[in-house]
C-alpha cells in the first residue's frame, strides 16, 4: 500500500539508467574562475563533459572599436589577469608592426626582462593552485611567497602590481628605476634554489605521482589537431616555441632551452612548466648583464594613425600562443582587434583529455591545462 | 591597403590548383595572405593541411565593413610547423551566406566557429553543435557587428533574467 | 604490550614531540603579519593610487593650465575639466575639475599625459567612500587628498 508520502516520489523507472549529469558549477573551487562543465557520468567514470563559458565576457574586443590605440592599452592587461605583461606585450607589437616601427634596443631588452619575470610569476600561480588542487596545501604559500617577490619589482617599476600597464607602443613609459638590476640580480639569485625546494616536496612524491601520470594524455598529433600550444604541446614531444621559431623583442639573442617530454601527460607537463621556470631566469640573467644605454621609445607621433592594413602578430604567452589580429582604417580608432586566446583554444580539448577518467582526474586536467577564464571569455 | 603581390612557390602552386577561385594572393607587412570565393576556401584549407603542410589552424575570425555590400570578411589564419610559415586565407560572404564549416578539415574550428556565430551572426552550414558559446543562449542580436551599439544590450534578456529594469 | 609503551600511549608522548617540532619551527622575528591599522604597508614610489592636483609650493596657486589633455587621454572619460578665460592675464583658468574615482581603473595614462606636472596620481590607496556619488571628486578633494580616519586601537 502507498503511503502519502510516496505519492511525490518520482517513478523507480528513471533509476534503472546508469548514466548522471552532474554540474561542475560556475562556483566551484577547482575551476580556476567560472567556468561550468557539465559532466556525464557513469558511476565515477567520464562519459562526456560539455563546458559552458562566457561567464566572464566583457566584450573587449567591442570595447577596442570605441577606444583609440593608446586608450586600449590598459584593458588588454585585464584578459589574462594572471600574467597581464604578456599581454600588453603582444599588443604593443601588433600595432608596432602596423606602424612598421620597432622599439629600441634597450626597450626590447626591459621588455624581456618584464616579460620573463612575468612568465615566472604566472607559472608560480599555476603551481600553486594545480598542486591545491590535487591535495597539496603547502606549495601554494611557498608560490606566493616569491611571486611576491616579482611583483615588488613590477610595483617598483610601473606602480601596478597585477594590471601592469608596463608597456606603450613604440617602447616604454617610464625608465628603469635605480635598483632595478640589482632588484632583479637579487631574484635571479634567490629563486633556482626555491624551485629545487618545490621539486623536492612535489616530483617524488608517490601521492603526486600516482594523481598525475597518464592523466589527461594528449599526443602530439591530438594537439596540432586541436589547435594546442604552450607547455601542452611541448610535453607531447613537438619541439616548438615561438620565442625560438618566430622570434620577437631580441629573444634571437639569447641562448635557452625548450624543455620537451615525450608522453604527454599532466606530469609531464608539470616538469614541463618547472624546467621553463628554470630557463626563463637564465634569459633575465643573460638580459639584465647586456641592458644597452639609449632612448627607450621609437619615434612615434603623438596621435597614433596606422595607415590601412591588418597584421596579425603573436607571442609565446605563459599560457601558449597568443594572437593579436589588428585591422586598421586609418582612423584614430582601431577597426578590428581579435584576440586569438590561448586558453580557449587549449580548454576545447578539455573532452578529449578526460574520456574514460575519473571526475578526480577532471580537476587535475584543468588545472594542467592553465586556464585563466579572463582570457577565454574576454 | 597597400600590399604588394605575393610572388612565392606556394601562391603559384594555389594559383594552379584553384585558377579563378582565388582573387588576389598578396603579401603586406611580410605576412601572405590569399583572397578566395566562399565555396572554396574549404577546399584550400583541405589542400594547404594535406599537400602544404599547414596543419595547424590558429585562428577563425569576422570582419564587419558595413557599407560594403559583402558585408563580412572572413579569416583563417594557419600555420605549418615544418615549414615555420603563416598564410592567411580571406574571403568576402554577405549578410545571411552560410559558408561551410571547417570541422571536417580541422577539429579547432568547433568552438572557433561557435565564437564567429555568437559575435557576427554567420552561421556554418554542416556544423555539429551551432550556438552560442559566449553570450547566453537566448540572446538576441549579434555584437560584434557594427550596427550593434556599444550600449545596446538585449532589454528582454536583462529584465527576465536578471530582474531589474535596465543593465546600464 | 610493555609498560613503556603502555606509558607512552597514555600519557600522549608522540603528540608532544610532533608538536615540540612545529613549535620549534616558530621564530618570532620570522612573522611577516603587517598589523594593518597601526602600521601601514610601504609602496613604492610610482605607485598608481589616488589622484591628486598639485599645487605651486611657492604662492599656493595650482598648476593645472586647463589644458584638457587629461580628460583626452583617459580611456574611461571620466574628467571634466572646467575652465575660464581670464581676460586680463589672457590665460585659461582652472575653476572646476570633476574626477570620477569610481570607474577609474587607474591605468595612469592621465599623468602621463599632464605637460606641467599637475595631476599626479600618489601612494594613497585607501580611497573607500560609503556613497557612490562620494567617490566623484571635486577640485577641493583632489587637492587635499583623502584623509582616512585614523583607527584608534
Amino acid at each position: 500500500m502507498k503511503a502519502a508520502s510516496d505519492a511525490n516520489m518520482p517513478d523507480a523507472t528513471f533509476l534503472d539508467s546508469t548514466e548522471l549529469v552532474l554540474n561542475m558549477g560556475p562556483q566551484h573551487p577547482s575551476t580556476h574562475g567560472v567556468l561550468r562543465v557539465i559532466l556525464k557520468l557513469d558511476g565515477e567514470k567520464i562519459l562526456g563533459t560539455d563546458c559552458v563559458i562566457g561567464y566572464l565576457h566583457r566584450g573587449v574586443e567591442k570595447i577596442a572599436e570605441n577606444r583609440t590605440w593608446a586608450q586600449f592599452n590598459p584593458y588588454v592587461d585585464r584578459m589574462d589577469y594572471v600574467a597581464s605583461v604578456s599581454n600588453g606585450l603582444g599588443y604593443c607589437l601588433a600595432v608596432e608592426k602596423l606602424l612598421n616601427v620597432e622599439a629600441p634596443p634597450r626597450a626590447q631588452v626591459v621588455r624581456v626582462i618584464l616579460t620573463e619575470l612575468n612568465r615566472i610569476a604566472s607559472h608560480l600561480v599555476w603551481l600553486g593552485t594545480h598542486a591545491l588542487d590535487i591535495g597539496a596545501i603547502t606549495p601554494v604559500f611557498y608560490c606566493f611567497r616569491e611571486r611576491e617577490e616579482a611583483l615588488n619589482i613590477f610595483e617598483k617599476y610601473c606602480g601596478a602590481r597585477l594590471t601592469t600597464h608596463a608597456f606603450r607602443i613604440g617602447g616604454l613609459q617610464y625608465e628603469t628605476y635605480d635598483t632595478f638590476e640589482q632588484d632583479v640580480k637579487a631574484f635571479c639569485d634567490m629563486f633556482p634554489p626555491k624551485v629545487d625546494e618545490y621539486e623536492e616536496l612535489l616530483t617524488g612524491n608517490r601521492i603526486w605521482k600516482g594523481r598525475l601520470t597518464n592523466v589527461g594524455v594528449l599526443t602530439a598529433d591530438e594537439c596540432k589537431e586541436y589547435g594546442v600550444t604552450g607547455p601542452l604541446l611541448r610535453a607531447a614531444g613537438v619541439k616548438w616555441d615561438l620565442r625560438k621559431a618566430q622570434p620577437y623583442s631580441g629573444y634571437e639573442k639569447y641562448d635557452f632551452e625548450i624543455p620537451i617530454r615525450q608522453n604527454g601527460d599532466t606530469f609531464d607537463r608539470y616538469i614541463v612548466r618547472m624546467q621553463e621556470m628554470r630557463q626563463a631566469v637564465r634569459i633575465i640573467r643573460q638580459a639584465v648583464e647586456s641592458i644597452p644605454e639609449g632612448p627607450i621609445m621609437a619615434k612615434v607621433p603623438k596621435v597614433i594613425k596606422p595607415p590601412v592594413g591588418e597584421a596579425y602578430v603573436s607571442i609565446e604567452a605563459p599560457k601558449g600562443e597568443l594572437g593579436y589580429y589588428v585591422v586598421s582604417d586609418g582612423g584614430v580608432q582601431p577597426y578590428r582587434v581579435r584576440v586569438r586566446p590561448p586558453s580557449f583554444v587549449n580548454l576545447q580539448a578539455l573532452d578529449r583529455m578526460v574520456r574514460g577518467g575519473l571526475v578526480a582526474d577532471i580537476v587535475a586536467v584543468i588545472g594542467t591545462l592553465d586556464i585563466v577564464l579572463g582570457e577565454v571569455d574576454r | 591597403m597597400a600590399a604588394t603581390p605575393w610572388e612565392g612557390d606556394l601562391a603559384r602552386e594555389l594559383k594552379e590548383r584553384f585558377g579563378d577561385q582565388i582573387g588576389e594572393t598578396s603579401t603586406y607587412l611580410g605576412q601572405n595572405f590569399i583572397v578566395a570565393n566562399p565555396e572554396a576556401v574549404v577546399p584550400i584549407l583541405e589542400y594547404l593541411k594535406l599537400e602544404a603542410d599547414f596543419d595547424y589552424l590558429v585562428d577563425i575570425t569576422a570582419v564587419d565593413w558595413l557599407k560594403r555590400p559583402e558585408r563580412f570578411d572572413l579569416v583563417y589564419i594557419v600555420y605549418s610547423f615544418h615549414r615555420n610559415e603563416r598564410v592567411r586565407v580571406k574571403t568576402h560572404i554577405s549578410d545571411g551566406y552560410k559558408p561551410e564549416t571547417a570541422v571536417g578539415v580541422h577539429l579547432t574550428a568547433n568552438w572557433l566557429e561557435r565564437e564567429v556565430f555568437d559575435m557576427f551572426g554567420i552561421e556554418f552550414a554542416g556544423h555539429p553543435d551551432m550556438r552560442r558559446i559566449l553570450m547566453p543562449e537566448e540572446w538576441q542580436g549579434h555584437p560584434l557587428r557594427k550596427d550593434y551599439s556599444i550600449i545596446q544590450q538585449d532589454q528582454c534578456w536583462v529584465q527576465e533574467n536578471l530582474g531589474i529594469e535596465s543593465g546600464q | 604490550m610493555s609498560a613503556a609503551k603502555l606509558l607512552r600511549k597514555i600519557f600522549l608522548v608522540d603528540l608532544f614531540q610532533g608538536l615540540a617540532v612545529t613549535f620549534g619551527y616558530q621564530k618570532p622575528k620570522y612573522i611577516v603579519t603587517e598589523q594593518y591599522p597601526a602600521e601601514r604597508p610601504k609602496v613604492a614610489e610610482r605607485y598608481r593610487g589616488a589622484p591628486r592636483l598639485n599645487n605651486n609650493p611657492e604662492n599656493g596657486e595650482t598648476l593645472c593650465i586647463a589644458c584638457n589633455l587629461c580628460a583626452l587621454a583617459c580611456p574611461e572619460n571620466l574628467i571634466v575639466v572646467g575652465a575660464e578665460r581670464n581676460e586680463q592675464t589672457r590665460r585659461k583658468e582652472l575653476t572646476t575639475f570633476t574626477y570620477d574615482l569610481s570607474r577609474c581603473m587607474f591605468c595612469g595614462l592621465c599623468e602621463d599625459a599632464c605637460p606641467v606636472d599637475a595631476l599626479e596620481l600618489t601612494q594613497d590607496f585607501e580611497l573607500a567612500s560609503y556613497s557612490r556619488p562620494g567617490m566623484i571628486w571635486d577640485r577641493q578633494m583632489l587637492e587635499e587628498g583623502p584623509r582616512p580616519k585614523p583607527y584608534k586601537c
